[in-house]
């Protein structure tokens, strides 16, 4: 090139062959050209690295729709994080048959309604790093919470731990402000090493827990490599965005695994191909319709009743999400310890929505108008279309306003609906009934977006959050879905099953109630671990 | 040149400063709130409060600037609000690979676009130049969105040549960078035509047909780089494009760049992110504008004195 360069430079004074008004630009260009035999070897590289035979490769990979945004416990509040760290960290309490609260790390007592002491179990684990996990590592990962200077998200619902003590190296005790007898379940955080706590080491990029999995590497953030302690298999997270896409690379055997986040018909196409098998499970996360009580329209109980009445879920489930849902009549699934399986619900009934609507003070000449808020997700549009030709037939005007997602949860939040859309998902402890309905969780304190006001619901709440007596707490947590069946402030839809499409070179993994990762401890190749297709010029060792 | 050069790069420098201030009024014209993206819907107000006050969002807004204007200074963009990664890490970490991509797509517009465009000209009104400018027609009516997994089912499933997403060897660039080149070829052929044509008929390339030529010696040597300066300018623009994220091919082929970045960033109301990456992607527009602006000169001097006089 710098040859050319100054063989241009002694050209400047030969007159041009020919008087182009541009004459310069064809001899300045002509500095940049390359000789012939430069691209042979080009190519003659490229087709060298192309013909490099791919190793075989033991790593497992996992097709995600979405990154884990963030590997501290402390901070990820996203359910692909919250999946992952899972993974990589352990916890002092888990959830169980009926989502109930059972020791993970440790045991507990309740010594006074007050006071928990947590017992880690025997022997406890080690930390990625070697150290041994200890009750001052839990002190430590929950102090770090509470203290404001975190900013921790989880802070709130932990606010009610006034003290920790770790009367030894394996007991710490909670002390609380005010009895709970869910406070167990709150202790689900992955818990830190303390002295890496206090060194202010960087858990978000380098994580170190005691989980099953370590961390390897992340190579940027569509890219997650993580490694089982007890035989070395790597299993690697790939982000995905696009769900086509996603399943065109389990069916080049890109990716071994994926899970849930694809449209239904997807799913089906996936399940009836060879080399490809379905698991499928019922899952608890609650869709539902959110009203806003303050508005003129949906704030009637009558017309929140009627469009309860005009959506035919069953048909909904059975031919759009493709059975792969069941009807919801509550937040929690009836396996649920406080699920409630006899409530009546509400029916497909077009005539009694009418009879419930002319009850209100509309007919046919004078029709309700409900704007429908939702996201951009195409699925989501869809199941909205759905509803709103159903609800047409029984005579309201629904007007869909779809939006991006960061704008349309910013407007529910804000409460600028009049109704919409939305999915409680991961949700296990029943104090989910405080956070959305209770009359003084309306945001910024809670959950409470449609400004649902109800005297009789919010006795049951704070009764059955201060009964200390399980059975007692049971009855009145089903007595409370009851009423909030009946003065609706969500119109229930459905509980969405969870599915994993899997590879049939791979075993073992067993999909979770919860749609969790855990089953990533069991999985292993069938036979001889694969061969990366041909294409994939790879270096993975 | 020199009057030239400092005016080009003054105007760079105080387009520059605009996009700063937009940027940064951007966190505070938008919905929502930072503070309540990071704490969730839980937190308490004294919760929030204290964070408000920790990350300096309850100073005045011209104070804001300033330490905003700073910490651009000492490249320092903030952290995400999700990942709490440094901002600056993760825009090293994309833009390679936006990079590479936008490059090996240059490439491939050219290589189709040049002859395309060239065989058109030469061959006005004829089948070849209907076939090339119907190609170009078709490139440029195909989004992106469809093209890329149409590539992925032909080259990916069919035919197994390559990964079907992700950079995960030197091959998993040639379907992205096919489905953004195709596009651009398209309207590089159409451009290079028309100005190929219209320097066909200047009077010294009746010169140089007439003192002997070969047709294509006199085309290739003498037409081509006459015609090559409108087309660069359309290529600056196109790169800085490319160069600033091709968000939908990125999101299609899960390719880790900066317009994956973004729509990420977006989608989770990261605020500082999207700040970051609209600023990275506006000084690439301004960079690769001036760059251009400087080779057009370079290449015809006259340019200069046409735009200092006004």
């Amino acid at each position: 090139m710098r040859n050319s360069f100054h063989e241009f430079r002694h050209l400047r004074h030969i007159r041009p062959t020919t008087r182009s008004p541009i004459g310069s630009v064809r001899k300045r260009l002509h500095g940049f050209q390359l000789n012939w035999y430069m691209w042979l070897m080009v190519f003659g590289l490229i087709s060298i690295v192309g013909c490099t035979e791919p190793l075989p490769d033991y790593t497992l990979r996992f097709g995600l729709a979405n990154s884990p945004t963030n590997l501290d416990p402390r901070y990820a509040t996203d359910a692909t994080s919250a999946r992952i760290n899972r993974l990589l960290y352990s916890r002092l309490v888990d959830f169980g048959e009926g989502t109930v609260p059972v020791p993970a790390l440790a045991t507990w007592r309740e010594l006074s309604p007050i006071h928990y002491r947590f017992t880690l179990q025997e022997p406890t684990p080690l930390f990625h790093n070697g150290a041994r996990l200890s009750a001052n590592d839990v002190k430590a990962t929950y102090a770090s919470i509470l203290n404001p200077a975190t900013a921790s998200p989880h802070r709130g619902i932990l606010q009610i731990i006034t003290r920790i003590d770790t009367p030894t190296e394996n007991t710490v005790d909670f002390f609380l402000k005010q009895p709970d007898s869910l406070f167990p379940g709150y202790l689900v955080i992955g818990i830190l090493p303390a002295n890496l706590i206090a060194k202010g080491h960087p858990f978000h990029t380098h994580p170190i827990g005691s989980g099953p999995f370590q961390f390897l590497e992340r190579a940027d953030d569509t890219r997650l490599m993580i490694e089982r302690r007890a035989d070395g298999q790597r299993v690697e997270f790939l982000r995905i965005p696009d769900p086509t896409v996603r399943t065109l690379k389990l069916l080049a055997n890109e990716i071994h695994l994926l899970q849930n986040d694809l449209p239904p018909e997807l799913v089906t196409y996936l399940s009836a191909r060879k080399g490809i098998t379905l698991q499928q499970r019922q899952g608890a996360n609650f869709a539902y319709l959110g009203f806003n009580q303050l508005d003129p329209v949906v704030g009637q109980e009558l017309v929140r009743k009627a469009i309860a009445h005009a959506i035919d879920r069953e048909h909904i489930i059975q031919f759009v999400l493709r059975g792969r849902a069941r009807v919801a009549q509550t937040l929690f699934p009836p396996e649920h310890w406080v699920g409630h399986a006899s409530l009546p619900g509400y029916t497909y009934d077009p005539e009694e929505a009418q009879r419930l609507l002319k009850k209100a003070g509309y007919d046919y000449a004078h029709r309700p108008t409900i704007t429908y808020k939702t996201s951009t997700d195409p699925f989501r549009l869809r199941l909205a279309t759905i509803i709103q030709y159903q609800l047409d037939q029984v005579g309201i005007d629904v007007s869909i306003q779809s939006h991006d997602w960061g704008t349309f949860y910013g407007d529910i939040k804000s409460g600028r609906f009049q109704m919409y859309s939305l999915a409680w998902v991961g949700v296990k402890s029943p104090d989910i009934f405080r956070y959305a309905f209770h009359s003084d969780a309306i945001p910024p304190l809670g959950a409470n977006r449609g400004h649902f006001a109800d005297v009789v619901s919010d006795r049951l709440i704070t009764q059955a959050e201060q009964t200390l007596n399980k059975q007692e707490q049971q009855t009145l947590y089903r007595t409370l879905q009851a009423r909030l069946l009946d003065t609706l402030p969500y119109a229930p839809l459905w509980f969405e099953d969870h599915y994993a499409l899997a590879s049939t070179s791979i075993t073992g993994y067993q999909l979770s109630a919860d749609g969790n990762y855990d089953g990533l401890g069991q999985v292993r190749w069938m036979g001889p671990p694969s061969v990366p297709p041909k294409h994939i010029a790879r270096l993975d060792p | 040149m020199t009057r030239f050069l400092v005016t080009r790069i003054l105007s760079a420098l105080l387009a520059l400063l605009g996009v700063i201030c937009l940027v940064f009024l951007l966190i505070h014209l938008i919905p929502g709130d930072p503070v309540e993206v990071m704490l969730g819907e839980s937190a308490q107000p004294t919760d929030k409060e204290t964070l408000r006050h920790a990350l300096g969002l309850d100073l005045p807004l011209h104070q804001q600037w300033w330490i905003y204007f700073k910490g651009l200074l000492h490249l320092d963009l903030g952290t995400s609000l999700f990942s709490g990664r440094a901002i600056v890490d993760l825009l090293i970490e994309r833009i390679p690979a936006t990079l590479y991509l936008s490059l090996v797509s240059l490439i491939v517009a050219i290589g189709l676009a040049l002859p395309l465009g060239l065989v058109a000209a030469v061959r006005q009104h004829t089948p070849l130049d209907y076939g090339a400018m119907g190609f170009a027609l078709f490139g440029m009516s195909i989004p992106n969105f469809w093209m890329g997994p149409l590539l992925i089912l032909v080259g990916a499933l069919w035919l197994g040549w390559f990964p079907v997403s992700g950079r995960e060897g030197w091959n998993s660039v040639v379907l992205p960078a096919l489905t953004l080149g195709t596009a651009m070829a398209a309207i590089l052929a159409r451009m290079i035509r028309s100005s190929v044509l219209e320097v066909l008929g200047e009077d010294f390339m009746r010169t140089a047909r007439a003192k002997g030529l070969s047709p294509t010696r006199a085309v290739l040597h003498h037409a081509l780089p006459n015609a090559l300066l409108p087309i660069l300018t359309l290529l600056g623009l196109q790169l800085g494009g490319l160069l600033g994220g091709a968000v939908i091919t990125e999101t299609v082929f899960a390719w880790p760049g900066l317009g994956l970045l973004m729509i990420e960033a977006i989608q989770q109301r990261d605020y500082p992110v999207v700040q970051a990456a609209v600023l990275c992607i506006s000084t690439t527009y301004i960079v690769v504008n001036l760059l251009t602006d400087l080779l057009y000169a370079w290449l015809d001097p006259r340019i200069q004195f046409t735009t200092g006089d006004g």
